[in-house]
């Protein structure tokens, strides 16, 4: 289980048959970001993957230089609209700070490549969970959705 | 307690500066980290408080928009 009662962009609880039991690539997303062509690889992540017991899952987040300031309504339709993308979306959530999320205390204890765990850096970082609710992996922003190292790890863990 | 809106070069923050960012979002900075994703040239200003969580980047040789400045206390 990823994580008791998250709730969708729409406000309503996730259903858990959409995470239990499957490989989750968690993002925090921003639609005014750098990164945020980023969507794209995402996108075809769920595309490559989303048969084989994998999606992603993106977290709206506005604390990196106000980069996703829009309403829920808005996030969404950019997501669909701009990028095509099908997987789904929390409601805008905490990543880092006193009010962090529960599921961001979890994942943000998990090192990276580097052995650094910790606060979120920035936009677009990726967390990886197994079907078993274990958090695996950690790739920084600057790690492209479709690099090596991140489906090999995809890869490792598809139920 | 000064008022100063202006711009103001990147190195010359200092605690306790209140920022504002492209987005319009306003931090109150609680502290400087002296790279930003590895990259030397940059900054970035985090307010880590009750308040909120929230950082923003900035090129070291980049101006950024100074809200408010407290007077020193010495």
């Amino acid at each position: 289980m990823v994580v008791d009662g998250l709730s969708g962009i729409d406000g309503r609880q996730i259903d858990p048959a959409v995470l239990d039991g499957k490989a989750v690539l968690v993002v925090n997303v921003a639609s005014k970001c750098g990164l945020t062509p980023q969507y794209e690889g995402l996108g075809r992540l769920q595309e490559r993957y989303g048969a084989a017991g994998f999606t992603v899952l993106g977290v709206p987040c506005n604390q990196f230089a106000g980069q996703e300031p829009g309403t829920p309504e808005e996030i969404q339709q950019f997501c669909s609209t701009t990028y095509g993308a099908s997987f789904p979306l929390t409601e805008k959530l905490e990543v880092n700070g006193r009010h962090r999320h529960p599921l961001y205390e979890r994942l943000t204890a998990v090192p990276d490549a580097d052995g650094r765990a910790g606060e979120v850096e920035w936009n677009f970082e990726k967390f990886l969970i197994s079907p078993g609710g274990e958090v695996v992996a950690r790739f920084r922003p600057q790690v492209e959705p479709e690099d090596a190292q991140v489906t090999r790890a995809i890869e490792r863990v598809l139920p | 307690m000064t008022v100063v809106p202006a711009s103001l070069k990147a190195t010359e923050v200092q605690l306790g500066d209140r920022l504002r960012a492209r987005s319009g979002a306003e931090l109150t900075v609680t502290r400087i980290d002296e790279e930003f994703m590895g990259r030397a040239d940059m900054l970035a200003f985090v307010e880590d408080s009750e308040e909120q969580w929230f950082k923003m980047p900035a090129l070291r040789d980049g101006d950024v928009e100074l809200v408010r400045r407290d007077d020193a206390v010495d």
